[in-house]
C-alpha cells in the first residue's frame, strides 16, 4: 500500500541524447529552440529516403571509460550505463555510502535497486551471423558445425537485454529489488513508474531507474519508413505539416529515494514523484484508439494517484512525436481530461528524436529541468498548429508553467500510455 | 498469518504449454512421471550443433488452439504458446474481462529476448550482404522482400500487445526481461500490482523459444548447454554430480491472479495463495553465480517476508536448478543458508529435469508447477538423478513423486546478469485456518 506521507523524491539526473551528454547541454538546444536531428555516421544512409536521425556524439572511451568492458556490451548497454552513473554521481548517494559503517554498507546495498527499460536487442547484433550463413552456403549443418570459428563466445552476453541492470549493478554494487522492462516505448518511463511504487511498497530505499536505446539502425529505419512512421526531417508535433517522427538514441536516468532520507543525509532534492498512470488501448501492436482512450484513461489515473486536480497541473510534456495518428489521438486524449483549460503542452522529440524505449525517461529529466527553469520550451519546429487538432495551447516559443507540477506522456506500440505526474522542487 | 495490510490475491486459473505437453494437465501428469521432454531437435537441422537436441513443444498447432487464430498472423512461435496458454488460464478461471471491468485487467508478461528466425535472417543475408558483409542499401532497393508484419512481430512487446488484444484486458501492462528470471519477476510484478491496487485481477506469465539455429547457437557458444548427444533425455539432471550444462526447452505459462475475497465470494477454485515475491541483484558476475549464495538468498529471504512467514512454512521448493555445476552449487547453499537446520525436512526438485530450460518462460511455469502441487498435494519429481554431490546435498525427490501436504511452496528464478526471483505460493487452506 502506498504510504502517501512518504515523499518519493529525485535527487540525481542523467541524461545522454543527440543533444549533449549533461542536462544543461540538451536544455540549452530545447531553449534555443536548435533542432539536432540530422546527418549521422553510424551507417552510409545518403541513398536513403531518410537521411536523418539524433546521434549521440560522445565516444566509446567517454562513455564508458573501461575498454575492457567495450568487447562485452553494445553501444545501447554504453549509454545506458553513462546515462546511469552520472545519475549515480549526481545523487551523491554513493558519498553517503562510503561514510557508513560496514554492517549498514550491506544493508545499504539489499536496500538499494534498480529498475532499467531497455530497448531489449539489436537487429545489427544479428549480422554477426552473416558471415557464417555465407560461408555455410545457407545449409544448417555447416552452419552449426562452424559456428564457433566465425562468431564469438561472447555473443549472447554482449545482446543480454539486461545488460545495463548487470553491469551498473555490479559496478555499483546495487543489491536491492530490479526488474529490466522490455515494453518496447514505455520501457524507460515504466522504470521511474516502478522504481517509485518500490519504494513506497518497502521494497527498496532508493532505487535508480534508468533507460536506454540506440534505435536507428538500417532494418528499424526501412521498416518505420515502411509503415509510414518516419519523416525525413525534424518532427514536427502538431504541426499541420507533420509528417512521421525521426529517431534519436540515448539514455536516461533518475534517483528516486524517500523524502526522509535525502533529508536526513542532506541531499539535493530536484522534484518529487507523484503518481502514475498506466494502460493499454488492447488495440493490437500498431494501432490506436480514434479516441485517444488510453491516453486519457492514463492521464486521469495519474492524477488519482497524485492526488491532483487537473487545474493544478502546470505544464504537459506531450508523447508528441510528429505522427499523424499519435498527435491527434493524443490531443484528443488531453482535452477530454482538461476540457478547454489544458495548461502549456510541449513535446521534444523535435529536438532530439524518438529514443524509443528511452523516450519517456528522457522526457522526465527534461520535463523536471523545465519546472525547475519555469520555462515551457516551444516546439522549435512548429510553424502551424494542425487545424483538425484544434485549438491546443502548444507554441514555438517558450512560455511559463502554470505550476511546478508536470505531466508526462508517453505511448507506445501496443496500445500503451504511460503518464507520471512530477513536481518539481 | 498473512502479511498485515497486504491485499490477498489468489491464483485461480492456469495454462501451459511445454515440452512435455500441451496442457496443464498433461505437462502435470508428465512432471509427476518425471518424463523427459527432451530429444533431438525436429524442427530445423541441429546436426552440425555441439547440442544437437533441445525440449521442444511437440505437436503443437498454434491455429487449432489460440481462440482467434487471426491474431496469429503478427505472431512469432513464442506467441502462439503464449495465447494457447493464457485461453487456458483464462477459461480454468471461468472470467475474462468484460466492458465493465476490462480497465481493471492488468497484464503481466515475461517475454522472451528479441530474437529473428534464421529464415528472415536469411533474407538479411541473400538481399542485404555482399559476401556476408552486411550491407544497410540492400533494404532500399525495390527487391527487397521485407514484410513488415514480421516485424511487428519481433517488437519486443508484440506478446503483451497481442495477449491484450486477445483477452480485450485494458489496464496496467508490463512486460520484463530478466533473462531466466523474467517469468518470475513477471508474476512478482503482477503481485505488486494488484497490491497497490493497480488493478483487480490480471494475467501473468512468460513465454519463450530459443530453440532456433540463432537462439541455440548464443547457448552453444557460451558452453551453457549440455552436450549429451547420445542420450538426450537423461542430459538435464540437476543437482547431479556428473551434470554439464542445461537443456534449451520452450513453452509458455500462465496464472489468472485475482483478489482472494473477491474469488472467494464467486466460489471459483483457488489452487493457491500468491503470497510474497523477492527480487535481488547478485552483483557478481554475469554468468557465474555467487558461490555462497549470496543474492539469492536475499531473494528467498524478501519473498518469505512478503508472505509474512517464516522458512518453518516451507514444505516444496521447486527449485530455479538449471543442471550447471555452478548455479545448481549455489542455489544448495541459498537454501542451506535460508533454511539452515531444517534443510532436510524441505522437499526439493527441478522440474528443469523433466521440461529442459524455457529462459524467460521457466519462472512462470515453475509457479505453475508450484500451486499444482500445492492443489494436488504432490510434488514433482527431479528427474535423472543418479550420482550425489556432496555441495548439493538437499532433500532431493527421487524416483517417485512426494506425496505431502504442502503449506506453502517455494520458486526460485535466477537468471543471467544476476537477478533472482523467489516468489511464495501458500494452501488456501492455510490461508483460511
Amino acid at each position: 500500500m502506498k504510504d502517501a506521507s512518504e515523499k518519493i523524491v529525485f535527487t540525481g539526473t542523467g541524461i545522454v541524447c543527440g543533444a549533449g551528454g549533461t542536462v544543461e547541454d540538451v536544455w540549452e538546444k530545447l531553449e534555443k529552440g536548435e533542432t539536432c536531428v540530422g546527418p549521422f555516421e553510424q551507417f552510409d544512409a545518403s541513398n536513403w529516403p531518410v537521411q536523418v536521425a539524433s546521434e549521440v556524439t560522445l565516444d566509446k572511451r567517454t562513455l564508458v571509460p573501461e575498454r575492457k568492458l567495450h568487447k562485452t556490451i553494445s553501444r545501447t548497454d554504453m549509454v545506458g550505463i553513462y546515462a546511469s552513473e552520472r545519475a549515480i554521481e549526481n545523487s551523491g548517494i554513493l558519498d553517503h555510502r562510503e561514510g557508513l559503517g560496514e554492517d549498514e554498507v550491506d544493508a545499504f546495498n539489499d536496500r538499494t535497486g534498480l529498475i532499467v527499460g531497455s530497448g531489449g536487442g539489436s537487429y545489427w547484433s544479428n549480422y554477426d551471423f552473416l558471415p557464417l550463413i555465407h560461408e555455410a552456403k545457407g545449409e544448417l549443418d555447416a552452419f552449426g558445425r562452424e559456428l564457433g570459428n566465425q562468431v564469438t563466445p561472447m555473443w549472447l552476453l554482449k545482446n543480454l537485454p539486461n545488460n545495463v541492470l548487470c553491469h551498473v549493478g555490479i559496478r555499483a554494487q546495487f543489491k536491492g529489488t530490479n526488474a529490466c522492462i522490455t515494453n518496447q516505448c514505455s520501457s524507460g518511463i515504466m522504470a521511474v513508474a516502478e522504481a517509485a511504487s518500490a519504494i513506497w511498497n518497502g521494497e527498496g530505499d532508493r532505487i535508480l531507474a534508468s533507460g536506454h536505446d540506440t534505435p536507428f539502425e538500417p532494418e528499424m529505419m526501412y521498416y518505420y519508413n515502411k509503415l509510414g512512421l518516419l519523416s525525413p526531417e525534424a518532427p514536427k508535433p502538431f504541426d499541420s505539416n507533420r509528417s512521421g517522427t525521426v529517431f534519436g538514441e540515448g539514455a536516461a536516468a533518475l534517483m528516486l529515494e524517500k523524502g526522509s532520507d535525502a533529508e536526513s543525509r542532506g541531499a539535493t532534492v530536484l522534484g518529487e514523484f507523484l503518481g502514475f498512470g498506466c494502460c493499454t488501448e488492447a488495440t493490437g501492436i500498431l494501432d490506436l484508439d480514434p479516441e485517444g482512450d488510453g491516453v486519457e484513461r492514463a492521464i486521469r489515473q495519474a492524477l488519482d494517484d497524485a492526488g491532483l486536480e487537473p487545474s493544478e497541473v502546470g505544464m504537459i510534456c506531450a508523447h508528441g512525436n510528429g505522427t499523424r495518428a499519435s498527435d491527434a489521438t493524443e490531443s484528443i486524449g488531453i482535452k477530454k481530461v482538461f476540457g478547454g483549460d489544458v495548461p502549456p503542452v510541449t513535446g521534444f522529440k523535435w529536438a532530439y528524436g524518438h529514443l524509443i524505449a528511452a523516450s519517456g525517461i528522457t522526457d522526465v529529466v527534461m520535463t523536471l529541468e523545465a519546472l525547475r527553469r519555469k520555462t515551457v520550451p516551444g516546439i522549435g519546429t512548429l510553424e502551424s498548429i494542425d487545424s483538425e487538432i484544434g485549438p491546443f495551447p502548444v507554441s514555438k516559443e517558450s512560455t511559463e508553467p502554470r505550476s511546478n507540477v508536470a505531466l508526462v506522456i508517453c505511448r507506445g506500440f501496443g496500445g500503451m500510455n504511460v503518464v507520471l505526474a512530477i513536481r518539481a522542487s | 498469518m498473512a502479511a498485515a495490510g497486504k491485499r490477498k490475491i489468489a491464483v485461480t486459473g492456469i495454462g501451459l504449454v511445454t515440452p512435455v505437453g500441451n496442457d496443464a494437465a498433461t505437462t502435470w501428469q508428465s512432471l509427476l512421471e518425471g518424463k523427459s521432454g527432451a530429444d533431438y531437435i525436429r524442427s530445423f537441422d541441429a546436426s552440425g550443433f555441439s547440442t544437437t537436441f533441445g525440449a521442444e513443444v511437440k505437436d503443437f498447432v498454434a491455429e487449432e488452439v489460440v481462440p482467434n487464430p487471426k491474431i496469429l498472423k503478427c505472431a512469432a512461435k513464442s506467441h502462439g504458446f503464449a495465447l494457447a496458454a493464457a485461453a487456458e488460464a483464462m477459461a480454468d478461471a471461468g472470467i475474462s474481462p468484460t466492458d465493465e471491468d476490462s480497465h481493471r485487467w492488468g497484464l503481466s508478461v515475461g517475454a522472451g529476448m528479441m530474437s529473428i528466425s534464421y529464415e528472415d535472417l536469411k533474407v538479411v543475408h541473400d538481399h542485404a550482404s555482399k559476401d556476408g558483409f552486411f550491407d544497410p542499401d540492400g533494404f532500399i532497393s525495390p527487391d527487397f522482400p521485407g514484410s513488415p508484419v514480421k516485424f511487428c512481430s519481433w517488437q519486443t512487446n508484440a506478446g503483451l500487445a497481442l495477449l491484450a488484444k486477445q483477452f480485450g484486458i485494458r489496464g496496467y501492462a508490463t512486460s520484463v526481461h530478466t533473462a531466466c528470471a523474467s517469468g518470475g519477476q513477471a508474476i512478482g510484478s503482477a503481485l505488486k500490482a494488484l497490491r497497490r491496487g493497480q488493478c483487480d485481477k490480471i494475467l501473468a506469465g512468460g513465454f519463450d523459444s530459443m530453440l532456433n539455429p540463432v537462439g541455440i547457437s548464443g547457448f552453444c557458444l557460451l558452453g551453457a548447454l549440455s552436450t549429451d548427444n547420445d542420450n538426450p533425455k537423461g542430459a538435464s539432471r540437476p543437482f547431479d554430480k556428473t551434470r554439464n550444462g542445461f537443456v534449451l526447452g520452450e513453452g509458455a505459462g500462465f496464472l489468472v491472479l485475482e483478489d482472494w475475497d473477491a474469488a472467494k465470494e464467486r466460489g471459483t477454485n483457488i489452487y493457491a495463495e500468491l503470497a510474497g515475491d523477492g527480487n535481488s541483484l547478485s552483483c557478481y558476475r554475469i554468468t557465474d553465480s555467487p558461490p555462497d549464495g549470496n543474492g539469492p538468498i536475499q531473494a528467498i529471504e524478501q519473498a518469505l517476508g512478503d508472505a509474512g512467514i517464516s522458512s518453518d512454512e516451507i514444505d516444496y521448493v521447486n527449485a530455479h536448478g538449471t543442471s550447471t555445476q555452478m548455479n545448481d552449487q549455489s542455489e544448495c547453499a541459498a537454501l542451506k543458508a535460508v533454511f539452515s537446520n531444517r534443510i532436510d525436512d524441505v522437499r526439493v526438485s527441478s522440474t528443469k529435469s523433466s521440461m529442459g530450460h524455457l529462459i524467460a518462460a521457466a519462472g512462470a511455469v515453475e509457479a505453475a508447477t508450484c500451486c499444482l502441487a500445492i492443489k494436488e498435494s504432490m510434488a514433482p519429481i527431479n528427474a535423472n538423478y543418479a550420482n550425489p554431490d556432496p555441495d548439493c546435498d538437499v532433500n532431493l525427490i527421487v524416483d517417485e513423486p512426494a506425496k505431502l501436504k504442502i503449506r506453502a511452496a517455494l520458486s526460485n528464478s535466477l537468471g543471467f546478469g544476476g537477478s533472482n526471483s523467489s516468489l511464495v505460493f501458500r494452501n488456501p487452506e492455510e490461508v483460511d485456518a
